[in-house]
């Protein structure tokens, strides 16, 4: 591979010239001179912006609108009337939002969230969270590459085909098996929950784990301790604001699920008696609105409750959100504390 | 404030976005021709204190901080045209700081201020009004770890010239095929122009990196340590091509090869520790240095 | 010492292992999760078709060679008229209302055609009388339910069988008849008439499930009632309750109730009756009178389909998500990459930077269904009605923290020495971006794209209320309803009469989602892989 000499023979690209052998071009433009340049500047920052803030619009009239709709449920007459409203809702188990004495408690509802979101929780941490060190700190290379596309193929199969599997394969699987009285129930929705909530919790889990860095691991192994050990005192614990925040967001992902409660979980809106008999049917509050919304009339009573419950669920994944944006904030910022 | 420029107009400068119309030069003049590469012993001819020409570059006073914490305090120093210096000093001593203020990188990273003047052809480049643009297409630099574009290897050369506003192909084919004779890498690529950049060895991409910068036919070239991460025969050959460069543009390169300092640059300017130590000819610094850190530097007592 | 070693040794494979199983679990899980849906849908494409089908799909579908079906539709009733002949033999015989009715109509035929001949009076009025007593023996035998006397009453018909008044006239249908029905009371046992007859209701109903309507009658209003068994597992179904008597028996007192199949040929059913070799004659002939043949039913992804999906495939469902998600990228991939340009190029950070990703983080966490009321409240408010365009922009909205987010990852995984060199060389930072950075992001951003895109096409609580239908053709405009595969799988998944009649029609449009989904990711993860390679080598 000979390389070139320099030719000497080509002219070579000179700089080009100004006056007196200074520079060619201006470097100073004042904005007068370079008004185009400019105006351009400000004005396409100013127009990147804007676009950009469409997400804060967004979030905004999402609130706006939602609560607007839902005041129309809690605002009656007067501040004890709208009180007694807020209640009702929270309280008390009967929701009958069609009957001629219309009730609106959404106390079953919101229990049947919980039971189908503690399931799922139950179910979804240990799995997720051993998965994530497997992942992080026990696979070899190969291995990892080849459970990491299975990792998310679960998180890409949309929640409707859970369902559809919820309801034509599960439900009738645990009817023979173990002989409930019905398949579609807290077990069925809380199982299909943690299959959806698991690949969250062990994507936000395994960079947790990394991030903690070399150093801590190589001292713990240093000292004698076998991986376990590692994992569990002191790469666990380092990564603790992190895993906190893998649990929030699996349980957000839990309570925002609509579709596969809506065909699992029974529908029966009441609370499982006796507390602990999860193979009753629940009605959680996503399924309540999923169900409901299509056969009411807009601007009736029931319609405006919707929308509460509706606001209730924003609510709860908000502050959700903001928590664990609060953890992982811990995380990045370089210590895991 | 110096105005700069000439008021004529270059006929291949039709669709210039510039404001202010630019010259062009076509043939350089018969003094101006390229000469047989000079070794370093002649570098006293050029410049110096008592050099025929101004300084093209001059710092008063300038600091550079990052945040509170200064990267160089106080330069003050001249850099002469068609000249070649070099900076030189032990890790983290504040020569890329300076450098990369010339053409204002250091913007890059946030929280960066300065103090004090510096001057790019009597234009203090710091000034609020400095047009970025034309200062960087005039004031070229070439980094430390070749960095082409994903784009095939006549893209990345026209990529300068093609933001100065010339699209004729012809026009581009002619600067592509001298800034890569000037780079010494036609007779290696001229069969695969369209063939992508980063196919290319690493001495390669950065002669390609070379011949990139001088397409915007900027006047003085920065050099970030250029042939650190090349090998020894790619290295002689980009020193060579500094040599034949100097005669048209001003070098400033930044080295951590004494060696190499010694052998191309005519002026030499050791930091230490974000200040300027010692700046003077090259055959001074290296014969019969002033300051005794210079000295211990050189003679390898630290550093 | 060394115990206690071995304790935290053995404590360490014990969790390595429970590591293992957990990572093994979720395989497990995705291939069950798959498993049954891929293969049960994939047979509504791929299956043994009949005859039955073929006509369904040139009666309702448009397609096929109508000169080869015409031809096909005269074998199969040339193999089925034995078997019907043999039913309506055996039918006459029990459903005596009709044959009562049958011979009063003949008798009245009788008399008008005396009439129309001008028969005089006398010949006339002993003409009818003769006829009458005909008539009255006939109906006389099927009357009773006495066999002997049934006999005798058929034997007075029998016997003016070869009379020339009888057998020259329309009255020899009376002793067809008698014929007829003396076969049949040979075997039967008179008294059990009316079993039989309700027995013969439901072999008649098995036999029309089967083989579809019967070419002279009556066409049925739903699709899904004017074909026979369309498809061989079908066949398999059907071909049971045909052959077999479904009944409930009560083995142990106090016991649930078992299901017993008792075959239709036992002797309490219609064992040693004339109708009993029916039953060999239909399982043996099956495939002449269906013609089965395996098929690829490819169409089925472009097909429309019957009322409730009955028949067909998922064309228009497959071509309603296509919109709906194009729409929505139309909407959000420009938002998505200017905003994350902004949140890289120009970020910094300042409180407005910091509120804008909270938004983003909000929005990135909101549950479907929130998105779809409001969807409901502010799009559809906005644009005046649910429709394809309201749904789009919920979706949209739905997907935009996801693009945002990859397009920002990737936008600053951008190498900072491109963006060096073009800005050493003199391009401004519009520029820059514009030319370097945003190509060398372009696979990453691709990749957030085909992720997006396969997230809005299996979202369903978004466009339940802003715009999606169960059943339906792609709209022509932007202002109206479609069908899409993630409303209309959760729709077929909760019909009972399609779960029971064509299960695979369930699973075909679950499948077809599940594919789509599965292709897109896979596309993902290909250009992700191609370009870590690059980036490494």
């Amino acid at each position: 591979m000979a390389l070139d000499a320099v030719s000497k023979d080509v002219s070579m690209p000179l700089p080009s010239e100004g006056n007196a052998g200074g520079l060619a071009r201006p470097l100073l433009l004042t904005p007068g001179q370079d008004l185009k340049g400019y105006m351009l500047g400000h004005l396409g920052r100013a127009v990147l912006l804007a676009i950009t803030c469409v997400s804060v619009v967004a979030v905004l009239l999402m609130f706006v609108f939602i609560i607007g709709k839902a005041r129309h449920f809690f605002i009656v007459s007067d501040v004890v009337g709208s009180l007694s409203r807020v209640r009702e809702f929270l309280t008390s188990t009967q929701w009958y939002p069609e009957a001629e004495h219309a009730e609106f408690g959404a106390l079953a509802l919101i229990v049947g969230s919980f039971y189908v979101t503690t399931v799922a929780l139950v179910l979804a941490v240990p799995v997720g969270l051993l998965a994530a060190m497997f992942l992080s700190d026990i696979a070899p290379f190969g291995v990892r590459s080849f459970f990491k596309p299975v990792i998310e193929m679960l998180a890409a199969i949309p929640s409707v085909a859970y369902g559809f599997f919820a309801v034509l394969v599960v439900a009738p699987w645990l009817q023979d098996t173990f002989g409930f009285a019905t398949g579609v129930n807290v077990w069925n929705a809380g199982l299909l929950l943690a299959v959806m909530a698991v690949p969250t919790i062990i994507s936000v889990a395994e960079d947790a784990l990394s991030a903690v860095g070399r150093e801590r691991r190589e001292a713990s192994y240093g000292l004698g301790a076998t991986r376990a050990e590692t994992l569990l005192k002191v790469v666990m614990p380092a990564a603790r604001s992190g895993i906190v925040a893998a649990v929030l967001l699996g349980m957000m992902r839990a309570i925002g699920e609509t579709m596969v409660v809506w065909m699992a979980a029974g529908m029966a809106g009441q609370i499982p008696t006796p507390w602990w008999d999860l193979s009753q049917s629940v009605r959680p509050i996503t399924a309540t609105i999923a169900q409901e919304m299509g056969e009411t009339p807009q601007g009736s009573p029931h319609f405006y409750s919707l929308f509460a419950l509706g606001l209730l669920l924003l609510l709860v994944t908000f502050v959700l959100n903001l928590v664990s944006e609060h953890f992982l904030s811990r995380v990045r910022g370089g210590g895991v504390r | 404030m110096k105005v700069v420029g000439a008021m004529t107009q270059a006929a291949d400068n039709r669709n210039s976005s510039n404001p202010s119309p630019v010259p062009r030069s076509g043939v350089a003049p018969a003094s101006r021709r390229p000469q047989m590469p000079l070794k370093p012993q002649d570098a006293m001819s050029n410049g110096g204190p008592a050099g025929t020409e101004r300084p093209i570059v001059q710092a008063e006073a300038f600091s550079l901080y990052y945040g509170s914490k200064a990267g160089v305090k106080d330069i003050t120093m001249d850099i002469y045209p068609r000249a070649v210096t070099a900076i030189i000093g032990p890790s983290g001593c504040g020569k890329s700081t300076f450098l990369r203020s010339i053409n204002r990188m250091n913007d890059l990273i946030p929280h960066t201020h300065a103090e004090g003047l510096l001057r790019v052809d009597g234009v203090n480049v710091y000034d609020r009004h400095v047009n970025l643009v034309n200062l960087r297409q005039q004031v070229g630099m070439v980094f430390q770890k070749p960095n082409p574009f994903a784009k095939s290897i006549y893209d990345n050369i026209a990529y300068g010239p093609r933001l100065q506003g010339i699209r004729r192909r012809a026009r581009l084919d002619e600067i592509v095929e001298e800034c890569l004779r000037a780079a010494a890498l036609w007779g290696e690529v001229k069969d695969n122009l369209k063939g992508s950049a980063l196919a290319l060895s690493g001495g390669q991409q950065q002669r390609l990196c070379i011949a990139r910068t001088l397409a915007t036919r900027p006047n003085i070239l920065l050099m970030d340590e250029p042939c650190s991460a090349l090998d020894p025969l790619a290295t002689a050959k980009i020193e060579d091509l500094i040599g034949e460069l100097k005669a048209s543009y001003t070098i400033v390169i930044v080295t951590h090869n004494m060696q190499q300092a010694a052998r191309v640059s005519d002026r030499t300017a050791f930091f230490c520790l974000g200040e300027l130590v010692e700046y003077g000819s090259t055959a001074q610094v290296f014969t019969n240095p002033r300051c005794k850190d210079t000295e211990d530097y050189i003679t390898g007592r630290f550093g | 010492m060394s115990l206690r070693l071995r304790l935290r040794g053995l404590w360490n494979k014990g969790f390595t292992g429970l590591s293992v199983l957990a990572v093994v679990l979720l395989g497990a899980a995705l291939l069950i999760v798959l498993a049954p849906m891929l293969y049960r849908g994939f047979q509504a494409v791929v299956f043994v078709e009949t005859v039955e089908f073929r006509k369904m799909e040139f009666w309702e579908l448009d397609r096929g060679d109508e000169e080869a079906l015409q031809a096909e539709v005269a074998a199969i009733q040339a193999a089925r008229e034995p078997v019907y002949a043999l039913l309506d033999r055996f039918s006459r015989g029990i459903d005596v209302e009709r044959q009562i009715d049958q011979a009063r109509d003949v008798y009245r035929r009788y008399g008008e055609k005396l009439r129309a001949e001008q028969t005089p009076r006398e010949a006339y009025t002993e003409k009818r009388a003769r006829a009458k007593a005909l008539r009255d023996a006939l109906t006389d035998a099927y009357e009773t339910a006495d066999a002997t006397a049934a006999r005798e009453h058929l034997q007075v018909v029998l016997s003016q069988a070869d009379e020339p008044w009888v057998r020259d006239t329309m009255l020899r249908e009376y002793v067809q008849m008698a014929r007829d029905y003396g076969e049949v009371i040979a075997t039967i046992d008179l008294g059990r008439r009316q079993e039989y007859a309700q027995a013969l209701d439901e072999v008649k109903a098995a036999l029309r499930k089967l083989l579809g309507p019967r070419p002279r009658e009556e066409v049925p209003a739903l699709a899904e009632d004017r074909y026979g068994a369309t498809r061989w597992d079908l066949v398999q179904r059907d071909v049971e309750h045909f052959l077999y008597d479904e009944q409930w028996v009560q083995e142990q007192p106090g016991e649930p109730l078992v299901r017993k199949w008792v075959p239709r040929t036992d002797p309490a059913q219609f064992g040693g009756t004339a109708l009993e070799p029916l039953f060999g004659m239909v399982e043996t002939h099956l495939e002449e009178m269906l013609r089965p043949r395996w098929r690829f039913y490819w169409q089925y992804f472009i097909d429309g389909s019957t009322p409730g999906h009955f028949f067909g495939g998922v064309g228009p469902e497959v071509l309603g998500t296509l919109l709906l998600t194009l729409c929505a990228m139309l909407f959000a991939v420009p938002l998505g990459i200017v905003s994350a340009a902004y949140l890289v190029e120009c970020g910094g950070d300042h409180r407005m930077v910091r509120i804008i990703r909270t938004c983003i983080n909000t929005l990135a966490g909101v549950p479907s269904i929130v998105f779809g009321l409001f969807g409901l409240a502010f799009f559809v408010l906005i644009v005046g009605r649910p429709c394809v365009l309201a749904a789009s922009l919920t979706l949209g909205l739905l997907v935009l923290p996801v693009i945002i987010r990859a397009s920002e990852e990737a936008i600053r995984a951008v190498p900072e020495t491109y963006k060096e060199a073009s800005l050493a060389l003199g391009a401004g930072r519009f520029r820059t971006f514009v030319r370097v950075i945003l190509p060398a992001a372009l696979p990453g951003i691709l990749t957030g794209i085909i992720l997006s895109v396969s997230r809005a096409a299996g979202e369903t609580a978004p466009i339940l209320f802003t715009g999606a239908v169960f059943y339906g053709d792609v709209p022509r405009s932007l202002f109206g309803q479609t069908p899409a595969l993630s409303y209309g799988s959760y729709g077929i998944a909760t019909g009972d009469r399609i779960g029971m009649e064509m299960p695979h029609q369930q699973y075909g449009m679950v499948m077809t989602l599940i594919l789509l989904v599965l292709l897109l990711n896979l596309a993902a993860i290909a250009i992700r892989h191609r370009v870590q390679k690059r980036l490494r080598g």
